[in-house]
């Protein structure tokens, strides 16, 4: 899957629960299961709307967090493959970058 | 050292008295003659409402409880409300109104935590006498439509004066007979209904030490398959180490010295029959707000009796002419506010039924440990 060309869209049924500052956690309650998030993995959530590409959500973390190391590209890569696997997230192909 | 108070933007979890109503009145029920005994009960469409705000706040779990949630004609409306808000739900039940068609329903859902059944005895004698005649068949045979079913059903077992003897008998029927992984136990606490009926449900202090000595001996023969966070058992254990830290005179337990039983008031909330959000189900004098009227989330977060209850744990026991000179401070974290709230009128007391202290001057006794 060429993930660029990816918008992904977070699972509707998913709940997202911001519990101390930027910290947060996913519920999913068909599975009862519970996944922590830290506050770029929460960054990044929050984009997964359909309307972010792979790399729109790439350039977007590269503008509005500090010190992005120079693997963020592969560690975003890395994440959604992990929230795909897990049914947490689903991808959407579009004509037209986000 | 005063600890740092750090809440959650929201609630993980609720616990709702869905109804005031109950087929049954036992003897010992913390509902009626309390404050959340208000003989109302919310519309559907109330509580579909309020709901939705729970799926706006990431709620994880509503907990359902009352009087007795089968009691409403609306609750799989409300459970399939609960379910569309992306929510998880527990049940807490009597167990006599349970039927195949709802146990069906629930195992549908995928979304069933737990659903609670309280058996009080071994046979009818000793759970009847409390519940009501006929209730233990009917609750025996619920509970097995349940495990029918496959929902994950537990049992709580509240320990009186008519069943402290046949403990043994009450196990062998629930983990062997009925084949429970575990259960649970309590005792009637001075809390609704109880306060009027103390003498003829709880136990003195010589059939508590009986208690703790059976449970203490049957969890170990059961292989930790009985629990408690209150009762003989929960009181057992508690008292067991402090007295062995006492005597090895070691420095004090995390967290302990300060009123800091209580951690639920950082992670849940409850709301009364009529939709009123208390602290506590246990708590129902302390009024917060009305659902559908007041922002949970704001409530959570800025209602100066709730940080008043999470400051609970800054209050150190030494404060407090009971705990006067006790040695066993520094293992020590209080009790229970709703029944500090009951027996002192003052839920930021020390509760004098958790008070190992008292216990022993009472004439208390705690079994020999190995």
């Amino acid at each position: 899957m060429e993930l660029n060309k990816m918008y992904p869209i977070a699972n509707a049924m998913v709940v997202f629960r911001e519990e101390f500052d930027d910290w947060a956690v996913l519920f999913d309650p068909d599975a009862n299961k519970t996944f922590g998030m830290n506050p770029v993995s929460s960054f990044i959530w929050k984009k997964l709307d359909g309307k972010h590409s792979r790399q729109n959500i790439l350039d977007t973390l590269k503008e509005e967090c500090e010190d992005v190391p120079a693997e963020a590209s592969k560690h975003l890569d890395d994440f959604l493959s992990e929230l795909e696997k897990r049914g947490l997230v689903g991808f959407e192909r579009a004509n037209q970058e986000g | 050292m005063a600890a740092e108070t750090r809440v959650q933007n929201t609630p993980a979890s609720l616990d709702i008295d869905i109804t005031t109503r109950c087929n049954l009145r036992c003897s010992y029920c913390y509902h009626f003659t309390s404050a959340s005994d208000t003989d109302t009960d919310l519309s559907t469409e109330e509580w579909l409402k309020f709901f939705s705000e729970l799926k706006d706040c990431a709620v994880k779990e509503v907990c359902l409880s009352g009087g007795e949630p089968l009691i409403r004609k609306d609750l799989k409306e409300l459970i399939n409300g609960i379910h569309d808000s992306r929510m998880r739900f527990s049940i807490l039940s009597n167990g006599t109104l349970v039927t195949e068609e709802l146990a069906d329903f629930m195992k549908g859902t995928g979304r069933c935590n737990s659903f609670q059944v309280s058996i009080d005895g071994a046979g009818p004698e000793s759970h009847d006498i409390f519940r009501g005649e006929g209730s233990f068949v009917k609750a025996i045979a619920g509970l097995k439509v349940l495990r029918k079913h496959q929902i994950p059903a537990t049992v709580r077992v509240t320990i009186h004066k008519y069943n402290y003897l046949h403990l043994e008998e009450i196990s062998r029927l629930l983990l062997e007979d009925v084949g429970l992984s575990s259960f649970s136990t309590n005792s009637a606490g001075y809390v609704g209904l109880c306060r009027e009926n103390k003498d003829a449900v709880q136990l003195n202090v010589e059939e508590y030490s009986f208690a703790i000595a059976k449970l203490l001996e049957l969890n170990k023969k059961y292989n930790g398959r009985i629990s408690a966070q209150a009762g003989p058992l929960a009181s057992g254990k508690d008292w067991v180490k402090m007295q062995q830290a006492l005597d090895e005179g070691k420095e004090g337990f995390p967290h302990c010295g300060f009123l800091g039983s209580c951690n639920g008031v950082f992670n849940k909330m409850a709301v009364r029959a009529d939709g009123v959000m208390i602290p506590c189900v246990q708590l129902p004098h302390i009024e917060l707000g009305r659902i559908n009227k007041d922002s949970l989330k704001d409530v959570w977060l800025n209602h100066s009796e709730l940080k008043r209850l999470r400051e609970r744990k800054n209050t150190s026991l030494r404060d407090f002419s009971f705990c006067s000179a006790c040695k066993f401070i520094p293992y020590c974290r209080g009790g229970c506010p709703a029944l500090a709230y009951t027996l002192t009128g003052n839920e930021n007391n020390p509760s004098p039924d958790a008070c190992y202290r008292t216990f022993l001057n009472a004439g208390g006794k705690l079994p020999a440990i190995s």
